[in-house]
């Protein structure tokens, strides 16, 4: 055990291939990541203004909207049809449009004015970004000309409040306050980081392996091989995710102890997945078409973009069997949410369970591997011999 | 040409494995996001006022549709374990003497939180949750109105004197599934393409085949790359017709603009990401090398190309990075053609940067009939 221990650890770092894999894209990964979302929010998203009322109504309301981060408003357009010119041509990503009679509905003590917002939606950011500030301002505007109105009836201005907002709201975004992009999906990429390239990594040396008929199959080298693998991706685990999140700058409110306890079953599950799978794999280079295909469907059957809740029921299933589902899952609730091990219960003994089964199934499969291997040989050898008697 | 038909069903595994690729991930990808709207998230209300007026409330919540309380407490803590348990992505908190200071005009403040640990799910329970507000917080005005005897509209138009009019440009109904979908799986292909060219020639160069391919072809290099590319483009522009087909024929994904620009669009895709292929085999002749480049360098399009996180707000290296991208141009192409309906001037220059991708694999001919001939370079 402690020969194919050695031995597979010597092969990881002969190799120049899996070296790079294990290590290289281990680490690169993440921080290529950080630098496609370092500004984390959009911020400025162009937006065109069609204001035929023209009033200072419509002005006012679009100085409020001017002040707010998310948008810049950067063209003002004489008709809908220019505007909608400009956004063809993408340099605006949003028009809003003021109709004609906007200023006499504000004025009039029962009219509702309207806005119209238009928004890019070859990005869902854009619409966010857009629709979220205009609302806010829209929700404020609104407030003040109901409390004029009020006031206008000879309501006093306390008991205006207290009818157009009787019991006015705060929000509060817990754990990433700022909602970035990158803090949001980094965390998953972390973790899918570490299952795709263990997973690849272990593929590939099964594949070589195999190309040059050194595969072996006992209970032993099923041992050592996954004790190589394990210890050193302990220390890659490490640094992924208890460090780069602090380096990033991107939440990390668990605790450390946590994350180090939620790494042990999650390399093992991944690391006796990856070793069932590896069974199947001839060449060095097939891994690489289950990896492509894997790493986008692994992600999105997490339900991490796609919210779990909206994934049909056969889909969910299958995301059980795969432990990057737990394993993600798990490490955004204690690192970007700041739970406890024992509130990731769940998950934690779900990896355990998956662990278990896939340690299980790897035995059988390299028993079953082992047994045809010798079937084989001993026919060749049968061959051989037939042959030099018959010569 | 013949040859590498031979070749090619010799060893079916990758043949197959692509196509298979191909059809499973249009087939996730269509039916993992059905409806393609998120429309409500479970949330939980923090009842701490416990009266009978807001527990009226919560029963009024609990039957708007656009809703979905899953848990109604009196503990905070209660609730924001259930958050972090991933099982709630919302908390709305109703305050103690809430009703009482509701009728005193003291104006109770309430309180809502969101995750934004899930950007979707947390993006739907902060509509949802505003909502909720509305719901409380006008309650109390449209009363005291209707008790005035006012007729509805008019204390619509009361409450709300100024609204909203959303409209979502060209993807109305807000799918998500449309907006991603689109692009994921040209990339799938696109990530194909690179993969088995880079493979169709690799395999020869790790085999120590090229001679004899060479030979089949009359020892014309052209003619060599040509015969080899052609039975893999075909599978390519049939996968790639299918796509588009299955896209914005059978799921319905809507296209403003013009189908044929558009298809053509992804053809010239296709092409670049082959051309990808040839020049990282030229550049790189070692089938391992070549392929974990060439995987790496597609896989990066997805983030590049701007349809999740968009370009704009990407740093000035990483914008620059993404020319490099062909997945990028597609997008833009796409952007273009389906959702703006634009005049072909604005998808032309994707075009021609696709071309140029192509020109680029003419650069490295030099340099990979050398390695055909000489067999010049590391074997592992």
């Amino acid at each position: 055990m402690w020969n194919a221990f050695i031995h597979e650890i010597r092969r990881i770092f002969t190799d120049s291939g899996v070296t790079v894999i294990f290590i290289v894209a281990t680490l690169a990964y993440p921080l290529i990541y950080k630098a496609i979302y370092w500004n984390e929010q959009i911020t400025d998203v162009p937006v065109a203004v069609v204001d035929l009322s023209n009033s200072p109504q419509s002005r006012s309301f679009l100085h409020q909207w001017s002040a707010s981060p998310d948008v810049r408003l950067t063209h003002t357009c004489c008709s809908m049809a220019e505007a909608e010119q400009l956004l063809r041509d993408q340099k605006v990503h949003g028009i809003i449009y003021f109709p004609r009679d906007f200023a006499q509905q504000m004025a009039d003590p029962l009219g509702q004015a309207h806005i119209s917002l238009y928004c890019d939606m070859s990005s869902f950011l854009y619409m966010k970004a857009i629709y979220l500030s205009c609302n806010q301002v829209m929700l404020e505007s609104m407030r003040n000309i109901q409390i004029d109105r009020y006031q206008n009836m000879g309501v006093g201005k306390e008991m205006a409040w207290a009818l157009v907002q009787d019991a006015p709201y705060r929000e509060v975004a817990l754990f990433t306050p700022t909602g970035g992009y990158g803090s949001f999906l980094i965390p998953a990429v972390l973790m899918l980081i570490l299952h795709q390239t263990l997973f690849f990594g272990i593929c590939m040396l099964s594949g070589t392996a195999r190309e040059e008929n050194m595969d072996q199959y006992s209970f032993r080298s099923l041992v050592g091989r996954a004790a190589a693998y394990f210890v050193i991706y302990c220390g890659l685990a490490s640094v992924l995710l208890g460090f780069l999140p602090r380096l990033f700058d991107i939440p990390h409110i668990g605790s450390i102890g946590d994350i180090l306890l939620l790494i042990v079953p999650y390399l093992l599950a991944v690391i006796f997945f990856s070793m069932c799978v590896s069974v199947f794999i001839r060449n060095r280079e097939s891994g690489l078409v289950l990896l492509v295909s894997s790493s986008l469907i692994f992600l999105f059957l997490a339900g991490i973009s796609w919210p779990k809740e909206m994934i049909p029921e056969a889909w969910r299933y299958v995301s059980y069997i795969i432990p990057y589902t737990w394993g993600a899952h798990a490490f955004i609730h204690i690192n970007s949410m700041g739970a406890s091990l024992a509130l990731v219960g769940k998950e934690y003994i779900a990896l355990w369970i998956l662990t278990g089964v896939y340690f299980v199934l790897a035995c059988g499969l390299f028993y079953i591997r082992k047994r045809s291997k010798e079937v084989q040989e001993v026919r060749s050898e049968g061959v051989e011999e037939l042959r030099s008697e018959g010569v | 040409m013949l040859r590498e038909l031979h070749m090619m069903f010799a060893r079916p595994l990758y043949l197959f494995a692509s196509v298979g690729v191909m059809l499973l991930s249009t087939f996730f990808f269509l039916t993992l996001m059905k409806g393609g709207t998120a429309e409500k998230m479970p949330v939980a209300v923090v009842d701490l006022d416990q009266t009978s007026v807001s527990r009226r409330l919560i029963h009024e919540m609990q039957a708007t549709p656009s809703v979905d309380i899953q848990l109604v407490t009196n503990s905070y803590p209660e609730a924001r374990k259930a958050m972090q348990q991933g099982k709630i992505y919302g908390i709305f908190v109703i305050p103690e003497a809430f009703y009482s200071d509701l009728v005193a005009f003291k104006r109770p403040q309430l309180e809502f939180y969101v995750t934004n640990a899930y950007t979707v799910g947390g993006n739907t329970a902060y509509k949802q949750m505003l909502t909720m507000v509305n719901l409380t917080s006008g309650a109390f005005q449209r009363e005291v109105l209707r008790k005035k005897g006012l007729p509805d509209d008019v204390i619509m138009h009361r409450i709300q004197p100024l609204s909203i009019e959303g409209h979502m440009v060209a993807n109305p109904w807000g799918n998500y599934s449309v907006y991603l979908v689109s692009t994921i799986l040209p990339g799938i292909l696109g990530l194909i393409c690179i993969m088995l060219t880079i493979f169709a020639i690799g395999f020869e160069l790790k085999m120590r085949t090229s001679h004899a391919w060479l030979r089949a072809a009359g020892g014309n290099y052209t003619v060599a790359m040509i015969g080899k590319l052609i039975p893999y483009t075909l599978i390519y522009l049939v996968l790639g017709v299918g796509c588009h087909l299955i896209l914005y024929r059978y799921a319905g994904f809507p296209v403003y603009g013009s189908h044929v620009r558009l298809m053509f669009g992804l053809l010239l895709f296709i092409f670049a990401m082959e051309a990808l292929g040839i020049t990282l085999i030229g550049l790189l002749p070692t089938l391992r090398d070549a392929l974990s480049i060439g995987t790496f360098y597609a896989m990066l399009g997805f983030s590049l190309s701007g349809f999740t996180y968009p370009n704009m707000s990407m740093l000035a290296p990483v914008k620059a990075l993404s020319y490099i991208e062909p997945l990028r141009h597609y997008y833009l192409i796409y952007v273009n053609e389906a959702l703006m309906a634009a005049p072909i001037e604005n998808s032309l220059p994707s075009m021609l940067a696709l071309t140029a991708f192509m020109v680029a694999s003419l650069c490295v001919a030099p340099r990979l009939h050398r390695a055909l001939v000489y067999q010049n370079y590391p074997l592992k």
